[in-house]
């Protein structure tokens, strides 16, 4: 896979791809979430 | 090196104008304590981020580690990973949103005050300052040399004055600004650094044709890789190295979960969580982090390989042999044969923002650690009131130790300073910081235990059985007449394998037999925390 043939490095490339784009849909989900415990 | 040194020079200098600007801006707003030691805790998130990772990633880590992934490959890119998954993810909502909330219910301004606070021990904050006020400087000693060495290559200046200048410029806004200056130029800093290493990686795939094709140049070069690495256990630069091998356990033990697992306690990313105002800037921090260190580690650990790709189509040689065996050669040997002369200036600021960004924390942190956490806290016990003063005084006298280390001690002892301190401080710090913000029941004389047993266990190892630093160091030789104490496999076993564990045993053992603290304190801790 992407010319690479030991799984053990696409995957690690991929995951990689994969949890930085997982932080961006994180943030974007949890975006104007409050705390309610801080609200009052 | 063929570059022109004018159109570098206006950069340069527009580059520290702004600098400059950004630290009067910080200098402005600081007006109480907690502006000064913690950013008023109210920063915006978008610079929270950068700042976290533009401290996180040093010169070292694009050119060091860059280099590194040369020699050894894409299996770095597991620590990629690490980065990216421990050192934003779980560092961002799993610690970061109780550290922030323990730091305002104690009003800590450090990370070894929230910890001292928090177990009620002025040992532990003191314990703590001095333990980073004597080993950090170590480690950025090892990033001014590499930005100094910048400095007198690209712009000719004698190596000396380069150290100096920059000394002094990035002294000036930190001393001057706190913590604020330190994260708007850190954001600056951060911005440029992310911009440049998406220009490399995009510059890197199109020479070599495509990002499949150029990851199979480098998969059928397998066969070059020198003998002397292949005994080792390397076997190509997109395979891992052989199970069990010594090139395995440096690159599994040392690089992926040292330095990967070692950022969790590292006490200058540490603070920043307590500077932002609530948990939604900590969410928003994460969208921004991730892509960042990807940007970061990812380009360069891809990049560091693939030169090996580079170089072999174009002079025949692999990335080792055109860097004379010097690995933190790769990387600069790279950018300047393969991409095209205005992208040189750029990276060359993006190396000397790299390390700006990290020394301005280091010094704040350094000073803090000293002035405020060791003296002002546990000498002077909290009775002398100008914590400002103070630590400005301890950070102006830990720049000077950094400096007077970076000319008196021999390059290999400095070269492994930045894993002896990230190790040390996952062995010392984190199960002790894991037990003050998730664990109710971690005694005062636990958390002492833990970080005493941490601390000596780590250096222990380091001094007589990680062959790497052991033999460097040479105590183990001078005292028992051999380089290290183990042999075979023990020797390349990273410390932070052996001393965290045990302190985390020690921390729970030791409170487990010991009575709890206070529910009275602990609520005051833990108020408003799930």
């Amino acid at each position: 896979m992407l010319g690479i043939n030991d799984p053990q490095i696409w995957l690690a490339y991929l995951l990689s791809v994969l949890s930085a784009l997982g932080c961006v849909i994180y943030g974007l989900m949890h975006w104007n979430d409050k705390d309610p415990l801080e609200e009052s | 090196m063929v570059l022109n040194t004018a159109i570098l020079g206006i950069t340069v200098l527009i580059y520290l104008m702004i600098v400059f600007y950004l630290g009067w801006l910080g200098y402005k707003r600081t007006k109480a304590i907690d502006d000064y030691m913690v950013a008023g805790r109210n920063i915006h998130p978008y610079i929270l981020a950068l700042s976290y990772g533009a401290t996180f990633i040093s010169t070292s880590a694009i050119v060091g580690f860059g280099g590194a992934a040369g020699a050894l490959g894409m299996g770095l890119l597991w620590l990629a990973l690490m980065n990216i998954v421990v050192g934003i993810f779980i560092a961002f909502v799993i610690f970061g949103s109780r550290t922030r909330k323990m730091g305002k219910n104690l009003q800590a301004v450090t990370f070894p005050e929230l910890l001292g606070k928090r177990f009620n021990s002025r040992f532990i904050q003191g314990f703590s300052g001095i333990l980073i006020g004597i080993f950090m400087p170590l480690y950025t000693g090892i990033v001014l040399i590499g930005g100094a060495r910048f400095v007198e290559t690209t712009l000719g200046i004698n190596y000396d004055v380069a150290l100096m200048i920059l000394t002094i410029i990035v002294a000036a806004y930190v001393i001057t600004g706190g913590l604020i200056a330190v994260m708007y130029t850190d954001a600056l800093q951060g911005t440029l650094m992310f911009v440049g290493m998406a220009i490399l990686l995009v510059f890197t795939y199109v020479r070599l044709g495509g990002v499949v094709e150029a990851h199979q140049a480098l998969t059928n070069i397998a066969y070059l890789v020198p003998e002397s690495l292949v005994k080792g256990g390397h076997m190509g630069w997109t395979a891992m190295p052989e199970f069990g091998s010594p090139i395995w356990w440096n690159l599994v033990s040392t690089l992926v979960l040292g330095v990967g697992i070692g950022v969790l306690a590292q006490p200058q990313l540490v603070v920043r969580f307590m500077t932002v105002k609530d948990d939604k800037a900590l969410n928003r921090a994460v969208f921004v982090g991730g892509p960042f260190i990807l940007m970061m580690t990812g380009v360069a650990f891809t990049v560091g390989a693939l030169s090996n790709a580079y170089f072999f189509q174009k002079k025949d040689m692999i990335s080792l042999a055109v860097a004379g065996g010097n690995t933190d050669l790769i990387i600069p040997e790279f950018i300047n044969s393969a991409m095209p002369e205005m992208f040189v200036v750029l990276f060359m600021l993006v190396l000397l923002a790299a390390a700006m960004s990290t020394l301005s924390s280091q010094y704040h942190t350094m000073g803090t650690a000293i002035g405020h956490d060791f003296y002002r806290q546990y000498i002077k016990k909290g009775k002398i009131s100008h914590t400002v003063d103070v630590t400005k005084i301890g950070i102006a006298l830990t720049i000077l130790a950094s400096v007077v280390l970076a000319y008196v001690l021999p390059i290999s002892i400095i070269a492994p300073a930045t894993s002896i301190f990230f190790g040390l401080c996952a062995a010392a710090f984190l199960p002790m910081y894991i037990g003050a913000i998730f664990w109710k029941r971690m005694t005062k004389e636990g958390a002492i235990a833990s970080m005493l047993v941490g601390t000596f266990s780590s250096l222990s190892w380091l001094a007589f059985v990680h062959a790497k630093e052991a033999a460097p160091l040479g105590i183990s030789q001078a005292l028992f007449g051999k380089a290290t104490l183990l042999t075979g496999t023990w020797t390349v076993v990273d410390p932070i394998l052996v001393a965290t564990p045990l302190a985390m045993l020690t921390g729970i053992v030791v409170s487990l037999f010991t009575s709890p603290i206070a529910k009275e304190h602990l609520e005051k801790c833990f108020y408003k925390i799930r």
